[in-house]
């Protein structure tokens, strides 16, 4: 039997026994992602498709069926799927600056064995699929807290519907940064992990501080988990304003019908 | 100009302090040049000199470019001088780049021929600008919007590198020591400090560091009792990268310490909302505790092992597509770049899961001990 397979049933199984029904929806929405991530890579390759657009559109794709398929379509996901869009369309714009910038795209030299037999050139656009990586790195946490946002600001307005906007959406902001904490702390250990023998490997050839940090490899990393940090620290605001201006104009529209 | 009489004197002395740390540390990598032993040259003049269309043997298309550089040495006993390199670059750019005006680069010097100008190679970009800059903008991001919890954020990743930095020093000189261990005390460590500063002093704190722990070493050992029980059936561990040691242990190090992250935020979440729920009713029943826990668990299990999901996975499309590129097989290419990383992405999700019921019971136990001694 193969490990993954097992660890896949054993995932499914804890699901199950955990969350019923809406363990089993998580499961199958993580296998729907895989399949949309799979589909992006594929079409990828073909040198014709911007890296980006993709992306962009994957990133749809993924936030519908997380959000959508997990949440139901309802007022709150509704405004968490244009919190997530509107954020991932900043970050994109700025991580492709900092991908053209940085020039990290591709393989580094520390790779240069086991990419020796491939053929290097083969025409599709490296800096814009590095951009892509690291969006699509951070999309479940910049997902999370934008339903979180959703959720807890819905919550607060129906508890209290004469609120201001003002009010609104600083509570906003004070429910996103109890999540900030966390949700860097999930990216930041899961880079960690990721790259532990990248730090051994350094710390066994003995690089020097100045080589670490000059190397790609290294610099793509930092810019990852940097990046993830920009990201969850953006939508926060973003998240609360949407939700305040919908929340508020919601209630103005009703009041005039009164 | 009330929003700087709004700010107290403390903070605003915190703040002048940050801007000139960060207007000192970017002045100074860009005048670093003294300190690195290798050659740096700032690029002066480029010219295109050749480019044609090529097409591998796999009928991918691409663009060669040559460019011609002029640069001028920054640092050791040529400096002040100009020198001259060649540089070559596909439009895909995997494994070289175009190079602007303005760029540092590292080089290294030809032996002095006959001819007047310098002559070398150039080896790879400086970015430690760049990065100094995005660091910065990380911090400045996460200090505006998160505010206390923002710095919280930003000392607990310092912290937790500085300790993983220096417990791999240990490990790498100190041959005896498994890694094994040196990750185990320093997921320890990981755990104590940030939940400590997510959450402060509490008990709902202590709940977490109990069923992080609990939860992060069942996972690991499920994971270990899978490979044993299908004899690592399916893992590839040919394409694992850098590999300068034996590659199940750092592959099962990694997934301890990058589980750890996304099994604190269940705790951590599960432990403050019973908690919360505690403290707002103290004469809340266990059955309604255990329920609400419930409900909590359900909604969070799938956004957090859907981000760790996409935090593993995505850092392999770029080798997929060069695989796939290159004609591998589609089974091949993914059996060879994803196996591991699925491996720890469902190990991890499976830590979060567990972790749930932990955690929730860890916090009626702490919470009936309260009322007992209370």
């Amino acid at each position: 039997m193969n490990v993954v397979v097992l660890l896949a049933v054993i995932l499914f199984v804890l699901m199950v026994l955990v969350g019923g029904r809406q363990g089993i929806r998580s499961f199958l929405s993580l296998f729907l992602n895989f399949g949309v991530l799979f589909v992006t890579i594929f079409l990828m390759t073909n040198p014709k498709n911007s890296p980006i657009i993709l992306t962009f559109f994957a990133c749809t794709v993924i936030s519908c069926i997380s959000l959508f398929y997990i949440n139901k379509t309802n007022s709150k996901t509704i405004t968490a799927f244009i919190s997530t869009m509107v954020t991932i369309g900043v970050l994109l714009l700025f991580i492709t600056f900092v991908t053209e910038k940085s020039m990290i795209q591709g393989f580094g030299e520390e790779s240069t064995e086991e990419i020796s037999i491939f053929s290097l050139y083969i025409g599709v656009n490296f800096v814009q699929i590095g951009a892509s990586v690291i969006i699509m790195s951070t999309i479940g946490a910049i997902m999370d807290v934008a339903i979180s946002i959703a959720t807890s600001m819905h919550e607060i307005f129906y508890r209290n519907p004469s609120i201001s906007r003002k009010k609104l959406f600083t509570a906003g902001l004070s429910i996103g940064r109890d999540i900030l904490g966390t949700d860097t702390n999930t990216l930041f250990f899961a880079f960690f992990g990721g790259y532990l023998s990248l730090l051994i490997w350094f710390k066994d050839l003995s690089y020097s501080i100045g080589e670490i940090i000059n190397s790609k490899v290294f610099s793509a990393e930092m810019t990852t988990i940097f990046c993830a940090g920009i990201g969850i620290a953006l939508i926060i605001p973003i998240a609360a304003c949407i939700n305040a201006f919908y929340l508020i104009r919601t209630r103005e529209k009703t009041e005039k019908l009164l | 100009m009330t929003f700087f009489k709004n700010i107290p004197f403390k903070q605003a002395i915190f703040y002048a302090l940050l801007a000139l740390c960060c207007g000192v540390s970017i002045v100074f990598v860009h005048h670093n040049e003294q300190f690195y032993d290798r050659p740096i040259a700032e690029i002066t003049q480029v010219d295109v000199t050749a480019s044609e269309p090529m097409t591998d043997m796999y009928e991918n298309e691409d663009f060669l470019f040559t460019q011609e550089i002029m640069a001028i040495i920054k640092n050791g006993q040529h400096k002040g001088q100009s020198i001259h390199l060649t540089n070559d670059y596909s439009s895909s750019g995997a494994f070289d780049q175009e190079y602007h005006v303005g760029n540092e680069i590292f080089v290294t010097l030809d032996d002095r021929t006959t001819q007047s100008v310098l002559t070398g190679t150039i080896l790879d970009l400086k970015r430690d600008q760049t990065m100094v800059m995005i660091a910065w903008i990380f911090i400045f991001a996460l200090l505006i919007v998160g505010k206390r919890q923002g710095l919280f954020s930003i000392i607990s990743l310092s912290v937790n590198a500085v300790i993983l930095s220096f417990a791999l020093d240990l490990y790498v000189k100190h041959g005896g020591v498994s890694l094994l261990l040196v990750s185990g005390i320093c997921a320890l460590l990981f755990t104590i400090i940030s939940l400590l500063l997510i959450s402060g002093l509490h008990t709902k704190t202590y709940v977490a560091i109990v069923s992080t722990l609990l939860g992060t070493v069942i996972a690991l050992i499920i994971s270990s009792i899978v490979m044993w029980l299908t004899g690592e059936n399916g893992l590839r561990y040919e394409e694992m990268q850098f590999l300068t040691r034996p590659y199940r242990t750092v592959f099962m190090a990694g997934l301890f310490i990058g589980s750890l992250g996304a099994v604190m935020d269940v705790s951590i979440t599960m432990a403050s909302s019973i908690f919360a729920l505690y403290e707002q009713d103290p004469t809340i029943s266990v059955k309604a505790l255990k329920s609400s826990g419930h409900e909590i668990g359900k909604d969070i299990m799938g956004t957090i092992t859907s981000i760790l999901f996409f935090a593993y996975l995505c850092g392999s499309i770029p080798m997929i597509i060069l695989y796939l590129k290159n004609s591998s097989t589609l089974g091949l290419t993914l059996s060879l770049n994803l196996s591991l990383e699925l491996a720890r992405a469902l190990a991890g999700g499976i830590g979060v899961v567990l972790t749930i019921p932990i955690s929730q019971y860890t916090a009626i136990f702490f919470i009936n001990r309260k009322r007992v001694q209370g």
